[in-house]
């Protein structure tokens, strides 16, 4: 991207895949461009986290709340989908120039930034509550005495095979399932393995794991949130099962049997 | 909502609708902006499943700056349908254009960035409400 204009750039910075770039609910007024990669832009729904857009090369982020004011926290998360390029551009070098702009025309795009709020929180309401109609969908097939314990999160640290559902089927990716219950699962996997195939919120994957010895579980889930790992180079994904056979029910049931 | 003194300064003429008329039609030509003056006006997108309503606006908001502050001659993105009576002042759109092509380049991007980011979520919005039953 050229740096045409009075202001130079600030700054070039490099992020890897995964990183976070503006989290939400912090206060900054950094204005970024993307010059290479793409952004995923996320927010934060009574615990999940939900991707409402994904973003590329010279489209701008963080914008929201330089528009809106100093005080007002950053409305998403932006995170680094792949490894990207961005200009981050300091608010100071456009406060003077936003101050300057006919009334009319800041009251117009107060207006848009308002809807734009709005909207996007019936987005993620939206999204919340399909994602959890869906997860109760699974819930509802089982058999009815384990769905009493529906809500129980087994803590265990497991390896499981996994890989995305669109994927030839000797492809082997490798996690460890950190939690486990009857509606879904924990699962930290390295950040390389999102590098060749997306790992994003709403991606399926087939996943196999033996709770037990000689006795595999095979399920179908989805993220539902993504975050960085505890350790670094890892990603942590929260997932909804999708589809379980009768079977595999009964015997991820079983496990989880306090 | 009261209405900023400066919008008056701009609005070259004012006009008042009966419940329902279609102010902006999605899809057409144009790039009016209005301001509503009284009344109230329902943002409404086609579906599948019928028009969805994305949001009420009230006194002061304005109608069809999206088109404006994007890029010119693209077609109307949503409908303004007039709930109940309303009554609308058209502004100067020629001052407008004039006084947001002068602005510095990097904020006329971040600005038309906003723009775009409403459209993608009203685009979310509606996918989100055809695929639920």
């Amino acid at each position: 991207m050229k740096t045409e204009g009075k202001i130079p750039p600030v700054a070039r910075l490099k992020y890897a895949n995964g990183d976070l770039i503006i989290k939400e609910g912090d206060f900054g007024l950094s204005i970024y461009e993307i010059i290479s990669g793409k952004v995923g832009i996320f927010v934060d729904s009574s615990g999940t986290e939900i991707q409402v857009a994904t973003l590329g090369p010279g489209m701008i982020i963080g914008e929201m709340s330089f528009l809106a004011g100093t005080s007002s926290p950053r409305s998403a998360s932006a995170r680094a989908l792949e490894n990207c390029t961005l200009e981050a551009w300091h608010p100071n070098m456009l406060t003077t120039a936003y101050k300057q702009m006919p009334t009319i025309l800041r009251l117009i795009t107060g207006n848009s930034l308002k809807s734009l709020v709005r909207v996007n929180k019936m987005v993620s309401g939206f999204s919340l509550k399909k994602r959890r109609a869906e997860a109760e969908q699974v819930q509802d097939s089982s058999d009815p005495w384990s769905s009493k314990r529906s809500f129980y999160r087994k803590e265990l640290d497991k390896e499981c095979v996994y890989r995305p559902v669109n994927s030839p089927k000797n492809l082997k990716l490798f996690g460890q399932i950190k939690d486990i219950s009857r509606g879904g699962l924990q699962m930290v996997a390295k950040t390389s393995n999102s590098l060749d195939y997306s790992h994003v919120p709403g991606d399926e994957f087939f996943i196999s794991a033996q709770f037990k010895e000689g006795q595999k579980v095979n399920m179908t889930a989805k993220i539902i949130k993504l975050q960085k790992g505890e350790k670094s180079g890892t990603i942590s994904m929260g997932m909804t099962f999708t589809h379980m056979t009768h079977e595999d029910q009964k015997r991820l049931g079983f496990f989880l049997m306090p | 909502m009261t209405i900023n003194p400066q919008v008056y300064s701009i609005v070259v003429s004012e006009e008042s609708f009966p419940d329902k008329s279609v102010i902006i039609k999605e899809g057409s030509g144009g790039d009016w902006i209005y301001v509503i003056l009284e009344g109230r006006v329902k943002i409404k997108k086609q579906t599948s499943k019928g028009m969805l309503t994305i949001e009420t606006l009230t006194e002061g908001d304005f109608i069809g700056e999206m088109e404006l502050l994007k890029q010119s001659n693209v077609p109307r993105f949503t409908s303004a349908i007039a709930d109940g009576p309303i009554l609308v002042g058209t502004l100067d759109t020629e001052q407008l254009k004039r006084d947001w092509e002068a602005q510095p380049l990097r904020l006329k991007k971040l600005i038309s960035s906003l723009m775009q980011n409403l459209e993608d979520a009203i685009k979310n919005f509606v996918d989100l409400a055809e695929a639920s039953k």
